[in-house]
């Protein structure tokens, strides 16, 4: 630590010293930083400012984009609760602690910078770091391990600088509040990331430390995408195999070894050359991609998360940087140093060295020599047995200090900080506004929340040849949800070759198409789930004049046919490739063994020769041979010289067999066989152009699909798809209905006139029977009532129609058609209302008797009345 | 039996009838036409129908060597004779015949479908060999036996049986019984075997003993008795002999280690078994002790002969394993070797045929005529070569697995003859002490106070001292003869195994050099002739 005090310290000198320069310039060239002056310490001339600022014009700096602010200003506090607020007691008190923690901390080690322990939070209250973290696991089983948390953290929140890129910020915003405007910097990010991998049961730890430029300001442009990166071949290990005892020896080579060695010296000089070019020319590129040299090399302040071994399974220490979520070794060089690291429950200085990096830092939080903690009590991780109590007792004064001033018992107050919580739309969304694109070396990233592009892309992989990003060597795109169950689209910018990817479940089992064009009998390859078809289909392959396709698993052996075909033939009435198929020039077929049939039967390939009307067949070979039979069918001449059919001569057939056999030569034989296979070349034509017309109905489909791509909506998710949406509605709706009936079924008949009783007491017999008639006259006159207003609107009905009539009969002839229709429509209508009251009123009158009595059942049984009734009847 | 003998002499199948049947039942049409011009050979015959010929005799049928399917019914044959050749068959057809017992089958083991209905048999059995036997008709006859049923439970692949017809069926639990005795069975008298029917007297037969006293139930319940005992018996056998077979194999692996039987006191026995001298000696006082104690020793040194004959056994195997593990390693390489040259040349040698056929020009065809058949001999030139180095390189590997395998031979002969030979100082040993107690029980007898309770022929072999040598002395010759014999016997054929390894290996090298040259040529011939017949025919054109 002394020795990059130092540094520091000459680095902020000279900083100071030259601070008064960059105010000239400052402001006609922003964000210039002095990159030479380190080297030179001595007081800069005029002149060789002048060069300087030249040498400096020319370097290009990449313009940062305007970054969002995120200050106090646009947060707001009015709603956050108390515990953002106030302090309790006993944070006061840890307050203190930390005070008198630091005091003593800047009276022992004057030369280090003042320890980062109670930043202001959102509302201006001093809080310590610790409780600052507030460890939660989160309810999605995808954040349970560290690499998909980091993910999350560095997607979900967009990336601030710090406002002093030297200095640790002042401010130190709540989790909760960092979630809620996605926004934050690497303090921020890593206080999320730390509070989730602790609730998941990680050791983990904040850090503040130093970093390196592109680690500071998440610029990713000189680390390789990982997405590029091919996995590693793993280099198979030919398991050289012991010569056996009776191995034969290999035949004498009788090449002169004088030559061979004199073609291997031939062979190194060449390669050597390769080489050495090869070697210059990466030189030369990596010069291009080195980055300048940073000013503030080692200053840079950065907070990022330890995680330590032990826990969850986790083998060895590691860093995560939460801007890009991707973990590094402790040695790795991106890491200049650690000044003080914190968990929940308490906070260590590093008393280490950080000269080499981080690379000889121990991670042994117990020892005390190395780490200074600043609660006592707090279960201390893995205190080494070899260097205790002598160890503890030789220590110098700062922990003796420590020891008198603390509390033992004094723990760590709980988080100030509200639960965690990602709503499940957010955590779908992810990115902000569910964008984001990151810049890698020769590569783009771009990712987008699933749904929300229509086509159901997720992300997309943009490759480039050169740094600047303008020649576009490979694109890959990423969907997801889509019906078509394609998964990934790899375009070849060079090539112009596409391939798409597809999921099981495709409706043609469809798992990969490559193709340059989609026009159909043009260069293409499609490979199928060939345990989802019903013909053991693999792969099919096609060129402008040839398809060859393989099989696997078939009842009948056929593992690949290959298929020639002509020219077409020109047809002038219809010429697409459905109703004129190609004439077949050769079909070939191949066999897997059958183990049923002996060697010598079984055949291997057979070649239809269509245009030569000849048929070969080649049949397996036999175990022990290395021969296998041929024959050979032409059938050229179905007529001989006289005019008869000939069926079948001898020299129709040629034949090679390993072992002779005696019944193959029968002429019957042969014209069995011949027979067979005709039929057989019959059928193979028939596949073959009905693997065409599949092609083009695959063809047709995909570009359909490609056309609506419909993305999938899981019947889980209660927000997208409509179906269950609807039908959850409709479902709340029957709910409330029912609940109307029941409440209507408890109307009470009796209430209005209950009212009108003093309340509370006890019904006499008198009142009962009062109560009653009232209530049953009352019923009586409604439905007198409503009676009435039936008879009085089928009244007015009537007289309006006859009106309508009168007047029609009297101006029925200076009327115009129009007029005539709509009185004719008027009168119909009319007619309708009056039989609908018509039927209503008959209705009422039939039911009101019904419905009278029904009341008083229904009073009869009535409990507050029924007893009296009964003892009145 | 029922039918009528009609006017129709009865008739012996000769060689006329044959070639007729053969000749009607020939593929029709062209093929037909084919197949007279040719002429149809007996053996390529695959089906063959003799019905309705009043046959009574079968004869002449050995030449249809791959029968598969022969129907003789409606006949009135009264043996099975003659049907010894055609081990091919799987579907014979014997129904309504006179046929009264069942024999003559017994190499038919390839037999699945065999119908003997409606004809005389009383009783099932000769059908041992027909392992594979699924459909079995003997609807009326006159079984009236139900422990035939018994008979039929060794067919294991049986699924259908008829038997209706017969005074069997007549039995009121006939079904029933049949089900039971014949779980596997499907079809019962052309029907299938429902599952109730099925599950019915499965559960009786199972649970029978919970339904006793309930009239059919108890019938029931007696076969399930009886099924249980009969079960039990047959897992019994099954269990005897799988325990022979295992016996037989350990003994067999001892066998070929050379030393069985001596991993007990098996020798010690035998020694004594033809020594009547010894016998009664070893009633002296003292001598039993002694026998005891030789007996233990020699048993050691025989159960470390056998474990060390075991122990080489094994070296012996796996050098084998090794030396034909890597021989088929050479051939097989050596195999995909020609291939690969096989199939490049057609490749090349097909382009070259068309190219030909296309060509006009006749000096152009010769030359190119030429090219092939100098492809051709380059290619057998190039396949023989392969095939000598092969041989080459197997011949010297054989030599150095001969020599291996008779050092380890040797050393095992030798450290054999080493236990041996304690074997037989032991024997020495044994024969002076027991020369020592016989003298001096001999002294004894002559001093006159032997025991009282010696046997009389034991007595009688203490009259002098040349008897009581003598007698000893056999014992002796007769214990180091035996030991000799075994020791002779595991050399001698440890040896003769050694030598016929080594030819058999050789032989068979030698016969798949042969096989692998006369291929060669043949495939070579036959490219040659094809040439030849182009050229020919395209001179013709």
């Amino acid at each position: 630590m002394e020795v990059l005090r130092e540094k520091v310290e000459e680095e902020e000198e000279a900083e100071r010293e030259e601070a008064a320069e960059r105010a000239e310039w400052a402001r006609t060239e922003k964000m210039m930083r002095p990159v030479e002056v380190r080297k030179e310490e001595t007081t800069l001339t005029q002149e060789m400012l002048r060069d300087l600022e030249k040498k400096l014009s020319e370097i290009r700096i990449p313009v940062s984009v305007e970054v969002p602010a995120f200050t106090k200003d646009t947060i707001d506090i009015s709603m956050l609760p108390v515990s953002y607020k106030t302090n309790t007691p006993k944070e006061e008190q840890l307050l203190q602690l930390a005070d008198n923690f630091s005091r003593q901390y800047s009276h022992l080690c004057p030369d280090r910078v003042p320890l980062f322990l109670h930043p202001l939070n959102e509302c201006e209250v001093p809080k310590f770091v610790s409780t600052t973290l507030r460890p939660t696991l989160m309810p999605y089983p995808e954040l349970y391990n560290w690499d998909s948390c980091a993910q999350f953290v560095s997607d979900f929140l967009t990336m601030v600088p710090l406002p002093d890129p030297l200095k640790p910020p002042l401010h130190l915003y709540s989790s909760s509040t960092v979630l809620k405007y996605q926004k934050g910097n690497c303090f921020d990010f890593s206080t999320l990331l730390c509070s989730m991998l602790i609730g998941s049961g990680y050791d983990a730890y904040c850090v503040n430390g130093y970093g390196s430029q592109d680690l500071c300001h998440m610029d990713l442009t000189r680390e390789v995408c990982p997405l590029t990166v091919k996995p590693k071949e793993t280099i198979k290990r030919e398991e050289k195999v012991l010569p056996k005892k009776y191995t034969i020896r290999p035949p004498r080579d009788l090449c002169s070894r004088f030559e061979q060695e004199q073609e291997m010296k031939r062979q190194q000089e060449i390669r050597a050359r390769e080489e050495k070019r090869l070697k210059e020319e990466e030189e030369r590129l990596m010069e291009a991609e080195k980055a300048n040299p940073d000013a503030l090399h080692g200053l840079r302040v950065h907070s990022w998360v330890l995680v330590l071994s032990g826990k969850r399974e986790v083998p060895e220490n590691f860093f995560i940087d939460p801007f890009t979520a991707r973990s590094y070794s402790t040695q790795d060089e991106h890491f200049l140093g650690i000044e003080s690291l914190w968990n929940h429950k308490n906070y260590w200085i590093n008393m280490q060295d950080c000269w080499n990096c981080c690379k000889d830092l121990i991670f042994d939080l117990g020892d005390p020599v190395r780490w200074e903690y600043m609660l006592l009590g707090t279960d201390k991780p893995e205190l080494f047995l070899t260097e205790d109590d002598s160890g503890i007792n030789n220590e110098d004064d700062v922990e003796n200090l420590d020891k008198e001033d603390e509390d033992k018992s004094f723990d760590m107050p709980h988080s100030w900080v509200e639960q965690i919580e990602i709503s499940p739309e957010a955590f779908e969304t992810r990115c902000p506004n569910g964008k984001k694109v990151i810049q890698y070396k020769r590569a783009k990233l771009e990712k987008w929340a699933p749904y929300l592009n229509h086509n159901g892309l997720v992300s997309r992989l943009t490759t480039y040849e050169d740094l600047e990003c303008t020649n576009i060597l490979e694109i890959k795109e990423w969907y997801r949800n889509r019906e078509d169950m394609l998964e990934l689209r790899h375009i070849n910018k060079t090539t112009a070759l596409k391939t798409d990817y597809f999921k099981p479940g495709h409706p043609r089992a469809l798992r990969v198409h490559s193709y340059k064009s989609m026009q159909p009998e043009m260069d293409r390859v499609i490979e199928f789930y060939e345990t989802a078809r019903v013909d053991g289909l693999i792969k099919r392959e096609e060129t402008p004049r040839t398809m060859t396709e393989y099989y696997r698993g078939r009842s009948d052996f056929l593992s690949y046919r290959h298929v020639d075909f002509g020219p077409r033939v020109k047809k002038l009435t219809l010429s697409s490739a459905e109703s004129n198929p190609r004439p077949v020039v050769k079909i070939t077929e191949r066999f897997f063994r059958n183990p049923a049939k002996p060697a010598e039967e079984d055949v291997a390939e057979r070649v239809f020769l269509v245009a030569e009307e000849r048929i070969q067949l080649r049949y397996h070979c036999r175990e022990d041979h290395i021969t296998a039979s041929k024959r050979e069918f032409l059938r050229r001449s179905e007529v001989d010289s006289e005019g008869n059919k000939i069926i079948v001569t001898p020299d129709m057939c040629i034949t090679f067999e390993v072992e002779p056999m005696e019944h193959t030569k029968k002429l019957l034989y042969q014209y069995e066989t011949l027979m067979h296979l005709k039929k057989e070349e019959k059928l193979s034509r028939r596949q073959v152009w009905e693997s065409e017309l599949e092609v083009l109905e695959i063809l047709k489909l995909l570009k359909e699909e490609e056309e609506v791509h419909t993305l999938t909506i899981s019947i889980y998710d209660t927000k997208r798809n409509e179906k269950s949406k609807e039908y959850r509605e409709a479902m709340e709706r029957m709910m409330h209905e029912e609940h109307l009936r029941q409440v209507e079924t408890q109307l009470d008949y009796l209430a209005p006139f209950l009212v009108q009783l003093p309340p509370g007491e006890k019904l006499t017999r008198w009142q009962a029977v009062r109560l009653k008639d009232e209530c049953l006259s009352d019923f009586k006159q409604r439905l007198i009532n409503k009676a009435n207003l039936i008879q009085a609107r089928f009244e007015k009905e009537t007289q309006e129609l006859q009106k309508k009539q009168q007047w029609y009969q009297e101006n029925q002839v200076t009327l115009t058609p129009e007029d005539e229709d709509l009185y004719l429509s008027y009168c119909s209508q009319a007619m309708f209302r009056i039989r609908i009251l018509e039927q209503r009123l008959n209705r009422h009158k039939e039911l009101a008797p019904l419905k009278y009595l029904a009341l008083e059942e229904k009073l009869h049984k009535d409990p507050r009345l029924g007893e009296l009734l009964k003892m009145f009847t | 039996m029922n039918r009528l003998y009609t006017s129709l002499e009865p008739r012996v199948i000769d060689d006329g009838m044959l070639k007729l049947a053969v000749g009607e039942q020939r593929p029709q049409e062209e093929a037909g036409k084919l197949a007279k011009q040719e002429g149809i050979l007996f053996k390529d015959v695959l089906s063959l129908q003799l019905d309705f010929r009043n046959i009574l005799r079968i004869d002449n049928l050995w030449q249809f060597e791959n029968l598969k399917k022969l129907q003789l019914n409606n006949n009135i044959i009264e043996k099975i004779e003659g049907l010894e050749n055609l081990t091919h068959l799987v579907w014979l057809d014997l129904s309504f015949n006179n046929i009264e017992t069942i024999e003559g089958l017994d190499t038919l083991v390839n037999l699945e479908d065999l119908s003997l209905f409606n004809n005389c048999i009383s009783n099932i059995d000769s059908l041992d060999a027909l392992i594979k036997l699924q459909v079995l008709s003997l609807g009326n006859n006159q079984i009236d036996n139900m422990m035939n049923i018994i008979y039929l439970r060794r067919f294991r692949c049986l699924r259908t049986l008829s038997l209706s017809g017969n005074p069997i069926s007549e039995v009121e639990d006939y079904k029933m019984f049949i089900c039971a005795y014949l779980p596997d069975l499907v079809y019962l008298d052309f029907r299938r075997i429902d599952d109730h029917t099925a599950s019915v007297s499965l559960s009786v037969s199972q649970q029978a003993p919970r339904f006793l006293g309930k009239g059919k139930e108890v019938a029931e319940a007696k076969h399930h008795y009886s099924i249980e005992e009969l079960k039990h018996r047959e897992n019994l056998m099954q269990a005897q002999m799988e325990e022979e077979q295992a016996r037989r194999e350990e003994l067999e692996k001892h066998k070929t280690a050379f030393v069985e039987h001596l991993n007990g006191s098996f020798l010690f026995d035998s020694m004594y078994a033809e020594d009547s001298e010894g016998n009664k000696l070893s009633s002296l006082p003292g001598v039993s002790e002694l026998l005891e104690a030789y007996r233990d020793k020699f048993v050691i040194i025989c159960v470390n002969i056998f474990e060390y004959g075991l122990k080489h056994q094994e070296k012996r195997k796996t050098e084998l394993d090794t030396f034909s593990e890597c021989v088929h390693e050479a051939i097989q390489e050596n195999q995909e070797q020609g291939k690969r040259k096989i199939a490049k040349f057609e490749e090349k040698h097909l382009m070259s045929l068309s190219a030909i056929r296309e060509e006009v020009e006749m000096p152009n065809i010769e030359k190119m005529i030429l090219e092939c058949s100098t492809d051709i001999s380059e290619l057998f030139d190039a396949l023989m070569t392969l095939e000598m180095q092969l041989v080459e390189q197997l011949e010297e590997t054989i030599n150095m697995f001969e020599r291996n395998i008779v050092h380890l031979v040797g050393l095992f002969i030798k450290n054999v003859q080493s236990l041996m030979a304690q074997c037989r100082d032991l024997e020495n040993h044994h024969h002076e002490k027991l020369l020592e107690i016989s003298i001096s029980t001999l002294e004894k007898a002559v001093k006159g106070n032997l025991d009282k309770d010696l046997s009389e022929d034991v007595r009688a072999l203490f009259v002098d001292k040349n008897t009581i040598v003598n007698a000893v002395g056999a014992s002796h010759d007769i214990h180091l003869l035996k030991i000799d014999n075994r020791e002779d016997e595991l050399v001698t054929r440890i040896n003769s195994w050694c030598t016929r390894l080594v030819d058999k290996i050789r032989r068979d090298e030698i016969m798949r050099n042969r096989k692998r040259v006369k291929e060669i040529s043949l495939y070579i011939d036959h490219m040659k002739s094809e040439l030849d017949n182009l050229e020919y025919s395209d001179i013709l054109d």
